[in-house]
């Protein structure tokens, strides 16, 4: 026995799921952004290149068509200073382009002229030393003393000077440090939602598994009556449910039968065992050799009797576990009925009771010859033992789509209320009729393992009407 | 003429073996099939009466080892199981019989001496055309039937069914062979269906002034002729 408060919520199928459902969502995610980071990224250092690439060349023509007199290095140190303040993914609460942006010219000793920029220009200039610049190719520049590195175009001038723009990566380092802290937010809410939303679905779905589970160790052998809870929702938990609970219907059915079966069989096993072993007893006692041949045939008879209750018995047992074999053959039921009713018709007319047939063409089904005579046999024993004399009985055979429907129909006291109420139960019988009350559960069982249906009811006029319809192709 | 009995049960033995050699027949009794495939070897036996339910084997693969050694004589299958099947039904077909258990010991008869005759070709060539019993004449060409020489005015099955018993003349026909031969059916009537018929018929048949031709034997069936 367990419940869900037992259960350790870890070890639950629903955290599982989500745990694993949220790991698959979390790595999707992060690897469309690392690629959309890789994207965003490359585009940045792209434009400013091309930013770098232009300006350079703006400034190397300002550079060359500045006579070089005491105004040329304001003059470039001006235009520097409105370049810088056009450089790309700038802050606008930044101040003046200070660091972000620097101005070299060197001349062809490769000695600082001009320097626009962040602190002094040696460690650029030393760090330019070390790497080999080509004529208008961006490059990237690690200057000493200065953590972030330096985007750098270097163009020569007439007069052999060279001119150097750097962009420092600080803004694209931090738009894209922006990026990932977006993310990262909302990335945590995405799989946080996302995390939440599949636990508490899986959990309600798998809580619908744990009721059944719990309804099932509720239903033992005493008690078969409780039915799992049953949702009107038609998804897989819905038919899991829906399939436990026919297949408990079956069951208790079953068990049902089996008691009754039980219940009643030891009494009408007792009652013809008495018989006969009084009177195999008294045969032995017998005086005459009469009254001993007497008691034997007593004996014969009640045995042929038992023989025949317990093949009743067995059979309407098998046909309700839907364990009826039947051996299927083509019938001619019309036939098979003239058959019947000329064997019963003299049986009847000693009790007094008028047979009418009405048939008026040949019906051809599938079934069990052999079942479907004892299912007839059945019914026209009942009108023999149960009608009063002068009765009348009235067959009619008719085909229709599909079906062959038989109808029977006296003019006698009819069925007793309280038997009609329960007719095909097995062992259900009027008061004071001698049968076994297996007739007409027989009738309902054969009829169903040949895909038909038995209805019984009371005729207004008072009558008993029993109205069946077989399958023209059993399924069996 | 011999006939092999292979069943396990001790009761149905002890009450078969004497029942048989009274109707007249060598009767050997095998409780198992290895004990049957030897009695089958060493003698040759004209029907064979085997039960299904048997303690090494299943009796229909005891039939087919039986006839894969060479055993040829028809068989008559005791079955305690209600429905029959298919296999039975197969080996019905092949010219064997079955009986359900339990049954009337006429109608074991009956099926023993309707074997032997299907084995019996020669007899099938000289079927009768006229049946008699004491007075009795049938007709089997005309369906006529006449009582010392007077017309007896029967329906058809009244006719089929007197037919039946004048086969049968001097042994006991029970109310399922009536059943089975004369309406086709194989169940056991719960009412007195089948005694009205022959009621009907002995009406006809024994006439007030002659002796009874049809008997009754009560908790068994019927008996016509031969007292």
């Amino acid at each position: 026995m367990f419940s869900a408060e037992a259960k350790p919520l870890l070890h639950s199928a629903a955290w599982r799921i989500s745990a694993w459902a949220t790991l698959a969502y979390a790595c999707g995610t992060l690897a469309v952004f690392l690629s959309l980071h890789l994207y965003v990224s490359r585009d940045i250092e792209r434009r400013n290149d091309a930013w770098l690439a232009g300006e350079v060349e703006v400034l190397g023509d300002v550079a060359e068509r500045t006579p070089r007199d005491s105004l040329y290095q304001r003059v470039v140190e001006e235009v520097a200073e409105l370049a810088s303040r056009e450089v790309p993914n700038r802050q606008p609460n930044d101040s003046p382009a200070q660091d972000s942006v620097f101005f070299l010219e060197t001349d062809p000793a490769s000695h600082q002229l001009i320097w626009v920029g962040p602190g002094s220009g040696a460690p650029f200039l030393d760090a330019l030393h070390r790497v080999s610049a080509k004529n208008d190719q961006p490059f990237t520049l690690n200057a000493h003393g200065y953590k972030i590195s330096y985007r750098v175009v270097m163009t020569h001038i007439d007069g052999g000077s060279s001119i150097f723009l750097g962009l420092s990566d600080r803004d694209q380092l931090r738009v894209l440090r922006q990026f990932r802290l977006r993310f990262a937010m909302l990335w945590g809410l995405l799989v946080l939602f996302g995390t939440t939303i599949v636990f508490y679905t899986t959990k309600r779905m798998l809580n619908r598994v744990r009721d059944i589970t719990e309804a099932a160790e509720h239903i033992d052998q005493s008690d078969l009556s409780a039915r799992v809870p049953a949702s009107q929702r038609k998804d897989e938990i819905g038919q899991l449910a829906h399939t436990l609970n026919r297949m408990l219907d079956r069951i208790q059915a079953a068990m049902h039968q089996l008691h009754t079966i039980t219940g009643s069989l030891s009494h009408d096993l007792r009652s013809p065992l008495t018989a006969i072993r009084g009177n195999l007893e008294l045969s032995l006692t017998a005086a005459s050799e009469t009254s001993r041949q007497e008691a034997i045939i007593v004996c014969i008879e009640e045995l042929d009797r038992l023989n025949d209750f317990l093949n009743t018995s067995l059979d309407v047992a098998e046909a309700r576990a839907d364990a009826l074999r039947l051996d299927v053959e083509p019938i001619d039921m019309s036939a098979m009925l003239r058959s019947m009713i000329e064997l019963y018709e003299p049986s009847m007319a000693e009790h007094g009771l008028t047979l009418r047939f009405d048939c008026s063409e040949s019906v051809r089904i599938a079934g069990d010859l052999a079942l479907l005579h004892r299912l007839f046999a059945n019914l026209f024993n009942n009108e023999i033992v149960h009608l009063p004399t002068g009765c009348t009985v009235l067959v009619r055979l008719r085909q229709a789509p599909g079906v062959v429907q038989f109808h029977m129909e006296d003019n006698g006291p009819g069925f007793p209320q309280e038997v009609l109420d329960h007719i095909f139960e097995q062992r259900v019988k009027g008061t004071g009729s001698k049968g076994h009350g297996l007739g007409l559960a027989f009738v309902d069982a054969v009829v169903r393992a040949h895909g038909g249906s038995a209805q019984v009811s009371n005729s207004p006029q008072g009558g008993a009407r029993i109205f069946l319809t077989i399958s023209t192709h059993s399924s069996q | 003429m011999r006939i092999l009995l292979v069943e396990d049960d001790i009761p149905i033995q002890e009450f078969l073996r004497p029942a048989l050699e009274e109707a007249g027949y060598e009767v050997d009794v095998a409780g198992d099939g290895k004990t049957a495939a030897e009695f089958s070897a060493a003698n040759a036996y004209r029907v064979l009466i085997v039960d299904l339910g048997l303690p090494d084997a299943d009796g229909l693969d005891v039939i087919e080892q039986l006839r894969s050694a060479g055993q040829l004589a028809p068989v008559l299958i005791l079955s305690a199981r209600r429905s029959v099947d298919d296999r039975v039904r197969g080996l019905e077909q092949g010219g064997d019989d079955y009986l359900t258990k339990p049954f009337a010991l006429a109608e074991l008869l009956a099926r023993l001496r309707n074997l032997l005759r299907r084995g019996n070709a020669t007899s099938v060539a000289a079927e009768p055309t006229r049946l008699q019993v004491d007075d009795l004449e049938l007709d089997l060409l005309r369906r006529q039937a006449t009582r010392s020489g007077e017309s007896l005015q029967l329906t058809q099955q009244e006719f089929v069914l007197l037919e039946f018993l004048c086969r049968n003349r001097g042994r006991v026909v029970t109310r399922s062979m009536i059943l089975e031969q004369v309406w086709g059916m194989r169940f056991q009537p719960d009412t007195n269906v089948v005694d009205v018929h022959i009621y009907r018929l002995r009406g006809k048949v024994d006439g007030k002034n002659q002796p009874p031709l049809i008997r009754t034997l009560r908790g068994v069936g019927y008996v016509l002729g031969g007292s």
